[in-house]
């Protein structure tokens, strides 16, 4: 099985699942579908992406504010892409971490989908879908420390990983 | 409406917008959809569980609303202690100081789900250990190094801690213990402050807690105090007012 998914403990019924694709063809297809809300997921640069854990992270709290109907973007999946990013800016947040037209890669994020259904998403992408570890291997590391603000003595006490997902969990308040 | 069980306090469930809630014996608490959380402290300020979470190991820190409080002034002040919570422990590990990693904040509840810091001892048990045993007292001068310069690296970054003791200091892979093992908790009573007066009361309070606790080991809190003043500049200022928070304490003389 080459997707992901993880289930939320906090809200019964839901799971997330994560499909990641390589040597895409349609990139700026699917991200006019994706703004017309004709997907039903989150479309992410895979690049922008060090592990499965903060996509996951991003989307607990994505369903947390939708249930309380506190949602700072317009969909669940626009929330996700926003937590993903450092910055409270919604417009910065699908710039940097949502899919853009000339990419050749991408993640996508469905939600209380498991194994039913997968096939729907996956047949409107015209690339090859290739197993969830790939994404540690197509991290662009350098634009993210830049683009996090990450600092060398924080790599030393923690991975890259913790780094990021310490920031998006406390953007709010920071 | 609260029930009285055994002496322990068993409150109602929260309102949180998540599946029902409700206490689970006195070890626990489980929600409806059987996932369960496994109480391990209940402080005057919050309860402290571990379970999993998003696939890993978590605590989840629950400030608790406060009956005998108003409810306004509760309202504000538990969300205002769960943000500065948290606000500090970023701004510590940005700076490098081992804290745990936050996955969530549910600010309904004011729950924090955190990292957990797993295979770890308390500092507090690994100086009873160490003085239970008659071993060397070197390993606890070393100890006492690291966590000088660490507390001395978080004052540079203004953060008071509000709560040192040895047991908000744990060590990690406790075979090794080098200083990058020690992870700093308990964040609760935190706060941003410039003032050499917090730091000196942020040490006050550790000596305090650091004697009472570990008796006839002075010579180790020495220590720490060294290498907390070489460690920075900016630490003769704390000093000096650590020596004024003394003699300022309770049952002292304030003859001046």
């Amino acid at each position: 099985m080459m997707h992901f998914t993880q289930d939320l403990e906090l809200f019964p019924n839901c799971s997330v699942t994560l499909l990641l694709f390589k040597e895409v063809q349609n990139a700026a297809e699917l991200r006019k579908k994706a703004m017309e809300g004709l997907i039903n997921g989150a479309l992410i640069k895979p690049t922008m992406i060090v592990d499965a854990f903060q996509v996951v992270v991003a989307t607990n709290k994505a369903v947390h504010l939708q249930k309380l109907g506190k949602l700072k973007t317009r969909t669940l999946y626009s929330e996700i892409i926003f937590n993903l990013s450092p910055t409270n800016n919604i417009s910065e947040a699908f710039k940097k971490i949502g899919i853009s037209d000339g990419d050749s890669s991408v993640l996508i994020v469905l939600i209380n989908e498991k194994d039913i259904n997968v096939d729907r998403i996956t047949s409107q992408v015209d690339g090859i879908q290739i197993h969830i570890d790939n994404l540690q291997t197509m991290a662009d590391t350098s634009t993210i420390r830049k683009l996090f603000k990450i600092t060398p003595q924080e790599e030393k006490i923690g991975t890259l990983l913790d780094a990021i997902v310490c920031r998006l969990s406390t953007k709010d308040v920071c | 409406m609260h029930k009285l069980r055994n002496n322990i306090m068993i409150h109602p469930p929260f309102d949180s917008n998540s599946a029902s809630r409700r206490p689970d014996g006195v070890n626990g608490c489980r929600y409806s959809t059987g996932y369960y959380l496994q109480l391990i402290k209940q402080g005057a300020e919050a309860r402290v569980y571990r379970g999993r979470f998003l696939g890993k190991a978590a605590i989840i820190k629950e400030r608790f609303p406060k009956r005998y409080r108003h409810p306004t002034l509760d309202d504000k002040l538990t969300h205002r202690r769960t943000a500065q919570e948290v606000r500090s422990i970023l701004r510590c590990r940005k700076a490098g100081i081992s804290a745990p990693v936050v996955y969530f904040v549910d600010y309904t509840s004011n729950s924090i789900f955190l990292e957990e810091i797993e295979d770890s001892v308390t500092v507090r048990d690994y100086i009873n250990s160490v003085l239970c045993s008659g071993e060397n007292a070197e390993k606890l001068i070393d100890l006492a190094n690291c966590i000088g310069q660490i507390l001395s690296k978080m004052h540079n970054e203004d953060v008071i801690h509000g709560d040192l003791t040895t047991s908000n200091m744990l060590l990690r892979d406790s075979a090794k213990t080098g200083c990058q093992s020690l992870v700093l908790i308990d964040f609760g009573l935190s706060y941003i402050s410039a003032l050499p007066e917090d730091k000196g009361v942020d040490l006050y309070v550790l000596e305090k807690a650091f004697l009472s606790t570990h008796p006839n080991t002075e010579h180790v809190f020495e220590a720490l105090l060294k290498s907390y003043t070489t460690s920075s500049k900016k630490s003769l200022p704390v000093i000096k007012k650590l020596n004024e928070v003394r003699l300022r304490g309770r049952k002292r003389s304030m003859v001046g």
